[in-house]
């Protein structure tokens, strides 16, 4: 048994640390929109799949590569996002201080449903993949174990790591990052200090939906994509999110990475079927233990 | 006839239609003038405050900034045109560095904001001390410190400050007291709510007293200061 979990326990990290690394973005993106706007929007499930689509359109359909089909994957969703936020949303937030971000947030599930079936609509059940160049996985002898490693989930987590940074730096340092901080902050004071609030909301939701959507197409390179690519993600991508704590940005990165290998740490000991119950589990144990996540309330 | 820097005349405001906290208040503030707003637990102090900055929407009367009409304006208008109001509480951006509380403080005149900050660091060392960290990390009395600074990133012609020195130790207040004193030497108008009464009263040129949503009194400071009636009913004594 123990050398058993000797010889799985390095490739399962490394699979988690690829896993949690794509999807951090959404989970920035979702947790992003929570700091903002104050209620979890759901529809990032249906975003993720419109990214991935978007993503499959400019790849295959328009013969784009990679790079250039991710800024589809992001603009998009985002567009979309902004829409569905301003039309839908919105209006159901304002109802009652009290009720109105529950309100939305029940209309998100709805309105990710309806999304999810448009897309069904349009491009139909069947999986698809990208149009990608195939490679030879990378094989380590680490002595005691072999460690198999794709070269395209290592070019996904790179790209990852690289629009995180892109998102680290803008909130760092920008004058639109910080005034989106401040809003997240302390939204009261954010308007005494003359920061419009309605345009940081639609900012958040743009860049949140947009990131949603790079993480889904980042999670299509990996396998496939089907119109429930996202919802399948969704669980985690919200476990990810609360276990970093809900609103910050370096907690959604911690719990995605603290999620996705968790996930496939589980493997050792689960069957694989059950791997979407770790997403539940670190809920109920951060929930019970630490109720403001790993890293609380820290914005970025 | 005083030309005043703020005027507000027969302010209805409150956060129920049923329930106004404010029947009917006036306020002036001349430029350069201080002016403590003291009276009992809900008397409408505060909410006098929101109203004029913008917070609260007034449901009758007028206030006007520089002879222009501000009433029912949005918060971040009234800042842009010189007004700048230091909450009571949560008035700071508590997980952003001090550096960036007052980038945020000047949000409305970016242009100035790098020379602006080099002035306060000057003027407060201890803001200069902690440039980096995060607001949250900062004691009581710095943090009032950092929020008054960072009304004064805008250089405002009016100060309004909601009980700067609550929850401060008596030395912190004092300090506290210091400032808002420096602050007036430079020309800015104050309108001051202050738990303190003799305190704030002794900064303050006029004292206006609030009773139940109503203006009760109004004079010189160090009139309403030794006024025994003032003193027995207010000032504890």
């Amino acid at each position: 048994m123990l050398s058993h979990v000797i010889e799985e326990l390095p490739q399962l990290i490394v699979n988690g640390l690829v896993v949690g690394t794509i999807l951090a973005l959404p989970a920035i993106g979702f947790t992003a929109i929570y700091a903002v706007l104050r209620f979890p929007n759901f529809t990032v499930a249906s975003h993720a799949t419109m990214g991935a689509y978007a993503g499959f359109v400019a790849n295959v359909w328009l013969g784009l590569p990679i790079v250039p089909s991710l800024a589809l994957a992001f603009i998009v969703p985002a567009l979309s996002g902004l829409a569905c936020d301003e039309y839908v949303l919105k209006p159901l937030r304002r109802t009652s201080a009290a009720t109105g971000p529950m309100a939305a947030a029940i209309a998100a599930v709805a309105l990710t449903i309806a999304l999810e079936n448009v897309i069904r609509f349009v491009f139909g059940n069947d999986l698809r993949g990208y149009d990608l160049p195939v490679y030879r996985d990378w094989r380590f002898d680490l002595g005691f174990a072999f460690l198999r490693v794709g070269p395209q989930q290592v070019e996904n987590a790179i790209i990852s790591v690289v629009v995180m940074a892109g998102v680290f730096t803008f909130l760092a340092f920008t004058r639109t990052g910080k005034m989106m901080r401040a809003v997240a902050d302390n939204p009261s004071l954010a308007g005494i200090k003359g920061i419009n609030a309605e345009t940081v909301a639609r900012l958040a939701s743009l860049i949140g939906m947009g990131l949603v959507g790079v993480g889904g197409m980042l999670l299509g390179l990996d396998t496939s994509i089907d119109p429930l690519t996202g919802f399948r993600a969704v669980l985690t991508v919200f476990a990810a999110a609360v276990v970093g704590g809900l609103g910050s940005i370096p907690g959604a990165v911690v719990g995605a990475m603290v999620v996705g290998i968790g996930e496939e740490l589980s493997l050792l000991v689960l069957d694989a079927s059950y791997r979407t119950a770790v997403g539940f589990i670190a809920i109920i144990v951060v929930l019970t233990f630490r109720p403001r996540g790993i890293l609380g309330e820290r914005a970025y | 006839m005083t030309e005043y820097l703020l005027e507000a005349r027969g302010v209805v405001a409150g956060y129920a239609a049923a329930d106004m906290i404010l029947k009917g208040v006036d306020l002036a503030v001349a430029p350069h003038e201080v002016v403590a707003i003291i009276g009992p637990n809900g008397a409408g102090k505060s909410t006098l405050l929101k109203a004029i900055a913008g917070i609260l929407t007034p449901s009758a009367g007028t206030i006007t900034l520089a002879g222009a009409p501000i009433q029912g304006r949005p918060a971040r208008e009234i800042c842009a045109s010189g007004l700048a109001f230091v909450p009571q509480e949560a008035n700071v951006f508590p997980t952003m560095s001090v550096r960036e509380n007052l980038e945020m403080g000047g949000f409305v005149q970016p242009r100035e904001t790098r020379q602006r900050i080099e002035e306060i660091f000057v003027r407060f060392p201890i803001l200069a001390e902690k440039r980096r960290q995060a607001a949250r990390t900062l004691s009581g009395g710095q943090r009032q410190i950092l929020a008054m600074a960072m009304a004064l990133m805008v250089a405002p012609k009016l100060l309004l400050l909601d009980e700067p020195s609550a929850g401060l130790s008596p030395i912190a207040a004092e300090k506290l007291f210091d400032t808002i004193r420096g602050i007036h030497a430079e020309g800015t108008a104050i309108a001051m709510v202050e738990q303190n009464a003799l305190e704030a009263l002794a900064i303050a040129h006029r004292g206006v007293i609030l009773v139940d949503g109503r203006n009760a009194r109004e004079g010189a400071a160090a009139e309403l200061a030794t006024d025994p009636d003032v003193r027995r009913i207010f000032l504890g004594g």
